[in-house]
């Protein structure tokens, strides 16, 4: 199966893929995840800035689903740990993300992923992720 | 130089703007009216809610997305750093880092509670865990970093 289906068939599974308004598509570098921006997002309505747990959720999905894929669609996946940095302030607006592959060994997986709103090249916030793979208790 | 806030009550004028952005929040805030928070404690350097963990957030498996858990962490800990202030200042968070201990199925309830460890000059060092409510089973901890009078609203930078 495709990346891309993939990608689709874990966020159809998964409710807070909808919450997030999360979707996917392919270009040259590989999946470019977005964020639809709903006034569900908004942290602080007096400054109209995304919620910085909106985006830490949306990276940190956006990183499931690029290993989900990378997988083959057949790994229990869980997250251990992230770290989030907040660049700057996240407008009121839809936010993209581009996931990198640290490293992908037998029983752990190491991620970052990127988010931009106006310009790839100057992101509002940048995650790293450690993920389980597999049954935990083995 | 480093200035831990002293353990008094809350300044004043941010217990009296606490009190209305609690108002607001769960009144007017749609992702706040979901999760339901209720305040349990707000004092100097501390805050400690219990949240409504809704169907919504939930990953493949239905339970909880531990997303959703950063998002709590990252709400209450900014209200933590906020409640060591002397005056009323902006709060932003510069990065935040979850550990996931557990899972948690929804349509329960979580304790989620932040101390403000350290303010050192504009910066607030917040860190805190998730419980289970029912359980008082661990289920996150975080900790994380916040700046203290980010730009004003319009500016692009939050630093």
């Amino acid at each position: 199966m495709r990346e891309l289906e993939l990608i689709e068939r874990y966020a159809t599974s998964a409710p807070i893929a909808k919450w997030l308004g999360f979707s996917a598509t392919m270009s040259d570098g590989g999946a470019v995840f977005t964020l639809s921006f709903d006034e569900r997002h908004i942290g602080n309505k007096l400054i109209r800035a995304l919620h910085g747990g909106a985006i830490a959720a949306f990276l940190e999905f956006s990183a499931q689903a690029t290993l989900y894929a990378r997988l083959g669609g057949d790994c229990e996946i869980t997250t251990i740990n992230s770290d989030t940095d907040y660049l700057k302030s996240a407008k009121a607006q839809d936010m993209k993300a581009r996931v990198n592959v640290l490293r992908l060994g037998r029983r752990l997986a190491f991620m970052e992923a990127k988010g931009w709103q106006k310009d790839e090249t100057t992101p509002v916030a940048v995650a790293r992720f450690r993920f389980r793979l597999g049954d935990m208790e083995k | 130089m480093t200035t831990s806030p002293p353990s008094v009550d809350i300044n004043p004028a941010v217990g009296a703007m606490l009190k209305t952005a609690r108002d607001w929040l769960l009144t007017e805030h749609a992702l706040f009216q979901t999760l339901d928070l209720k305040p349990l404690l707000i004092g100097r350097n501390k805050a400690t809610f219990s949240v409504f963990l809704p169907d919504d957030f939930c990953d493949a498996r239905g339970k909880v997305h531990g997303a959703l858990l950063t998002l709590i962490m990252d709400s209450i800990f900014g209200l933590a750093a906020f409640t060591a202030l002397d005056e009323l200042k902006p709060v932003a968070t510069i990065n935040l880092r979850s550990d996931y201990l557990g899972d948690i199925d929804p349509g329960g309830r979580v304790i989620c509670a932040a101390e403000c460890t350290e303010l050192r000059g504009d910066i607030a060092h917040v860190a805190g865990q998730l419980s289970d409510a029912a359980t008082n089973r661990p289920i996150a901890t975080g900790a994380g970093a916040f700046i203290i009078g980010s730009r004003s609203p319009g500016r692009e930078s939050r630093l």
